[in-house]
């Protein structure tokens, strides 16, 4: 599975950072700024096809 | 304000069950692998009065210490240390040797699992066979001897080794002409005892164990896809395991060290290191851990026989770390061998069959060339391909370098993640002789206590299945650490008593609350949710606390006085993969403020990997709260370790901001959102609707 970079934020203080992704791959990931595991991956709106 | 957990653990305990049921158990144990580790484990155990299956794929015990010459630090004979264990458990009344077979099917628990075994057919009864050899003397056919690494040439009727137990040939039917027809049988006119069978058929065995010790073993590195050494191509070119057999008295050449290509004694030797170890491409990215030491053994063997032989090892580092390895090391240079830093990148064969080694000295920085006429390969250590399939049979878990993964590597390495079975040796990892006889006797003492009080008692933490809310979907053995369920496809889960380590995680994904785990079940996690809450829910946070980690880190942050906000209720859980959305979502719906579900770290979690579950389902549940308009930073997730005490305070402090930011308008809000999406009014009856009663 080839490992890429997404967008995630800190749902504890905020902070917006990349960090490695692998989709369907669990991480512990960290915010660099707090510390938080409170880490959601910031998910890309779906683009239409049609248009 | 002080509010206590003990408030809703208060609520709880009436629905609290009983602790522990005591069960008979087997007073037998199977030891997988013939090896050094298997046979000391099976000894250990045999000793003591259980009765033993050492079962091994082989046709004889010994693994790989068998084929070997000298042992390092001591530089005894191999053979001489392992024959008399090889003898003694051939002859133990307690111990039954069962070669040429294999696991098939483990079911059942600790204490009572029942075990299928495959035994292939060996061709020669062994309980006739006196090793007289008569057979292979008038045996046609030959192919390379697999103990002498091909160096020599075995008949398809054989004797793995003089010293093999159980000592009785065994007919390869692969390289025999065969019996269907019958092209030869020479062997059958040649055995005076009559115990060659040709029609012998394989056959399955099953029986009961209490316990089952897993000691699979190594096997060596094969260099043949790194070209650059030349193995394979080039005849002067050898693997370590080669050199051994050279140097083994009883090895093809009596013990005399000699090169293939021309059968003279080589005047120089060099020893590449680290081949197939701490490689980024072919080979294993990890230290073999024994292949220094037995190069250092090798150099002192040569040195202490044939003091002309000039001999040169490469090396990245020399790890020399265990007691009396260093002297070993220390002695080897004053014999005058020759350390350089540096790994060769090519080695080129010569017109007469010497070889050139082109390497970086990192001592130098030079680039050199240097010439030997043999080289000796240290090829690394790597899992069996069996450890492997047992990992499947018996639901454990693999390191990432692929040895079977301890139940927790400081306080219990000789335990698997399975109660019940342990491990011993090289199976586990690289190690050396005298590592791998004390995790054996280790691994043997950790069954015998289990074993010894007659009966087991089953751990309070386990599960038990509703049958009739039981849809059969299988999720439960799907997110189950220890694949503790017996589920086929469209059958209801049963649990396994013995497998289940209490996780809870499979109570938390179960979608028809079919799952009751004893002790933290939904109504006593419910009852603790709804009692911490009963009064200034908003002035709260509820903190859900793994039993292992956050919970011990709380403890932690107390008795070191770690000051932080007081308005947390903690709910303890054996696993943050027991917490379930539902807890969540009711805390919400009775206006928590905020949640926090805290756990092990990763490398911590105390049930192989179920905190990753609860990941999974933290991120979908944040997805979901959005979805119906209630903002996800009040769910929080945190992996806390029981010595982190200040990361604790941290989070708590935290979760205090987050609190004060939650006003009591949106936590109204979030009441209304949750009322109706958890509570949707029933639809009113179609008949009803019409303005038509049933009754008109």
């Amino acid at each position: 599975m080839p490992e890429d970079k997404a967008r995630f934020k800190c749902l504890r203080c905020g902070a917006e950072f990349e960090l490695p992704y692998t989709p369907g791959k669990v991480e512990e990931r960290e915010c660099p700024e707090c510390e938080s595991n409170s880490v959601r991956r910031i998910k890309e709106p779906t683009q239409s096809k049609s248009g | 304000m002080n509010i206590s957990a003990p408030d809703s653990a208060v609520q709880a305990y009436p629905l609290a069950d009983g602790l522990s049921q005591a069960k008979g158990l087997t007073g037998a144990v199977m030891v997988v692998g013939g090896g050094i580790a298997g046979m000391q484990a099976a000894l250990d155990l045999a000793d003591q009065g259980f009765k033993v299956y050492l079962v091994e794929t082989k046709s004889a015990i010994g693994g790989k210490m068998a084929q070997l010459d000298k042992t390092f630090p001591t530089n005894d004979c191999a053979m001489c240390t392992i024959s008399p264990k090889l003898v003694e458990a051939g002859r133990h009344p307690n111990i039954q040797i069962m070669t040429d077979t294999e696991v098939r099917a483990v079911r059942g628990q600790a204490g009572n699992f029942t075990v299928t075994l495959h035994h292939a057919p060996r061709y020669v009864d062994i309980s006739k066979c006196i090793a007289c050899g008569d057979c292979a003397k008038v045996c046609p056919q030959v192919k390379p001897d697999e103990f002498n690494f091909g160096l020599v040439h075995r008949h398809a009727i054989y004797q793995p080794f003089p010293q093999a137990i159980p000592a009785a040939y065994v007919l390869d039917m692969d390289t025999c002409l065969g019996n269907n027809p019958r092209a030869c049988g020479k062997c059958i006119e040649a055995c005076e005892k009559h115990c060659i069978d040709l029609d012998a058929t394989d056959h399955d065995v099953e029986f009961t164990v209490g316990t089952i010790v897993i000691a699979t073993g190594m096997e060596s590195f094969d260099p043949l896809g790194m070209t650059e050494y030349g193995y394979g191509r080039m005849k002067n070119v050898i693997t370590a395991m080669e050199f051994e057999r050279l140097a083994s008295s009883g090895g093809p050449t009596g013990g005399d060290i000699r090169r293939f290509s021309d059968g003279r004694r080589p005047k120089s030797i060099a020893f590449i290191q680290c081949v197939g170890s701490r490689c980024e491409g072919p080979g294993n990215s990890y230290c073999g851990n024994i292949c220094c030491m037995n190069t250092i053994k090798d150099s002192l063997l040569l040195k202490d026989h044939w003091p002309e032989i000039d001999v040169t090892v490469y090396y990245i580092d020399l790890r020399a770390f265990g007691k009396g390895f260093e002297e070993m090391l220390k002695r080897s240079r004053q014999l005058g061998v020759r350390y350089i830093r540096g790994i060769p990148g090519e080695v080129e064969e010569n017109e007469d069959q010497s070889l050139t080694l082109h390497v970086e000295n990192t001592e130098t920085g030079l680039v050199e060339q240097h010439q030997t006429d043999m080289v000796v390969l240290a090829t690394g250590v790597q899992p069996r391909a069996e450890a492997y399939d047992l990992n499947k049979l018996l639901s454990l878990q693999l390191h990432p370098e692929g040895f079977l993964l301890e139940a927790h590597p400081k306080l219990q390495p000789v335990d698997s993640p399975v109660r019940g079975i342990f491990y011993a040796g090289c199976a586990e990892g690289p190690k050396d002789i005298k590592e791998t006889v004390t995790q054996a006797s280790a691994a043997a003492g950790r069954a015998t206590r289990l074993m010894s009080q007659g009966e087991i008692a089953a751990d309070p933490y386990t599960v038990e299945v509703d049958q009739d809310r039981c849809k059969a979907c299988g999720l439960c053995l799907k997110v189950c650490p220890y694949g503790a369920f017996e589920w086929e496809k469209g059958a209801k889960a049963k649990p396994l008593e013995a497998l289940c380590a209490g996780c809870g995680t499979c109570a938390a994904e179960c979608r028809f609350e079919a799952i009751t785990p004893h002790q933290f079940s939904d109504a006593q996690l419910m009852a603790q949710v709804e009692a911490s809450l009963a009064r200034d829910p908003e002035q709260k946070a509820v903190v859900f606390a793994c039993n292992w980690c956050s919970y011990a880190a709380a403890d932690t942050a107390g008795v070191s006085r770690f000051q932080y906000p007081a308005n947390q209720v903690l709910i303890r859980t054996m696993c943050s993969g027991r917490v379930d959305e539902k807890f969540i979502l009711r805390a919400f719906e009775l206006g928590a403020p905020i949640v926090l579900v805290s756990g092990c770290h990763f490398v911590d979690c105390h049930y192989i990997d179920a905190n990753r579950q609860t990941v999974k389902r933290v991120e979908k549940l944040w997805d979901k709260l959005e979805s119906w308009g209630i903002r996800p930073e009040r769910l929080q997730l945190e992996w806390i370790s029981s010595a982190q005490g200040q990361r604790f305070q941290k989070s708590m402090e935290w979760l205090d901001k987050l609190r004060r930011e939650v006003t009591p308008r949106e936590i109204a809000q979030t009441k209304r959102i949750l009322k109706q999406k958890l509570h949707p009014p029933k639809p009113k009856k179609q008949a009803d609707r019409k303005g038509v009663t049933a009754n008109a």
